[in-house]
């Protein structure tokens, strides 16, 4: 009887633990008009409450992608787009990033040309810069297909 | 009696752990919730509009609340109607302006009493004829629902998730109530 109960109670708490564990979304917009193919200078601009230096593993991606990066609150120059970027970090067990939405904005305007969001849950967490990896490849492919 | 207390605590814990699902099942934000009132304006645009709506998220069995695409594009069909702003919403393709809505951004709380959801909005008015881009701006609301507004958690999120839309669809329509169009 008491190993049946405890049985039972290591289920249940396992499904109670795991339903809301492995969760992955991983979507991007990119609006009709946006030429994202002609972008050859973007600007990062930290997000005010990033406290683990996303904005870097962003300008490390757009780098290696063979963009002219610059990073800091306004940028310097002219540039052919501004990006911005939102995360959301969970702990379990371990810090980790559980969210990121990243944004192609029209320097100008501010208005976002293109717009990129993953999710990953603690059971299929990944690692920041392979969540800058995911968001900013889907935007661009998205891009691509239009 | 040991085995006893095994037992009960066991029904307790089956009891807690129902209670956790039950209030851990979001629903979306629903489109009556989403739209916004009639607007103060009495602009009356003599043209026919078409709606889409991008960028939204169903909200899954163990998610948070989120905005579908679908009840985004409703909300706001429903608030032109409410409002008179267009002399017609059009299905599908057809209409005189194409306004297009792409949700780019939708911070939500995870822990809190009060709620407080930012929601940033692409709004994009686009005349067809010609195809003139007459509107393109990025609208950014807020909306705070306090614990008074429900004890729930869940349906407090939701609440702040319609009150952040509606405020983002009202303030996108005065917009375009403002355009010389």
């Amino acid at each position: 009887m008491r190993r049946t109960l405890k049985l039972a109670a290591a289920a249940l708490l396992l499904a109670v633990l795991t339903t809301g564990c492995a969760v992955n979304k991983a979507t991007a917009t990119v609006d009709p008009s946006a030429r994202l193919d002609t972008i050859r200078s973007v600007h990062v601009k930290p997000y005010a409450n990033d406290e683990r230096g996303t904005d870097k593993v962003i300008v490390d991606n757009l780098r290696a992608r063979g963009y002219q990066v610059s990073t800091g609150k306004e940028p310097a120059g002219s540039v052919d787009a501004l990006v911005t970027y939102v995360d959301k970090w969970f702990w379990d067990i371990t810090m980790y990033m559980l969210e990121l939405t990243i944004q192609i904005r029209d320097p100008k305007t501010d208005y976002p040309i293109a717009t990129g969001y993953s999710m990953h849950t603690s059971l299929t967490r990944k690692s920041p810069p392979d969540m800058v990896d995911e968001v900013l490849g889907n935007i661009i492919k998205e891009g691509k297909g239009k | 009696m040991k085995q006893q207390l095994v037992v009960r605590l066991f029904k307790a814990f089956v009891a807690a752990s129902a209670i956790a699902i039950l209030a851990g099942c979001a629903s979306g934000a629903h489109r009556e919730g989403m739209a916004a009132a009639p607007l103060a304006s009495t602009k009356k645009l003599p043209h026919t509009v078409s709606v889409t709506a991008a960028g939204g998220q169903e909200t899954g069995a163990m998610d948070s609340s989120n905005v579908s695409n679908a009840d985004l594009k409703a909300a706001i069909e429903d608030s032109i109607t409410r409002s008179n702003l267009f002399r017609n919403v059009i299905q599908g393709r057809g209409g005189d302006y194409d306004l297009a809505v792409t949700v780019t951004q939708l911070e939500k709380p995870i822990f809190g009493g009060a709620f407080t959801v930012t929601v940033e909005a692409g709004w994009s008015l686009v005349r067809t004829s010609d195809k003139s881009v007459v509107l393109r701006k990025a609208i950014k609301t807020s909306h705070t629902a306090e614990f008074s507004d429900s004890l729930v958690g869940t349906t407090r999120l939701r609440l702040a998730v319609e009150g952040a839309v509606r405020k983002n669809i009202t303030e996108g329509l005065q917009t375009i109530a403002a355009l010389p169009i």
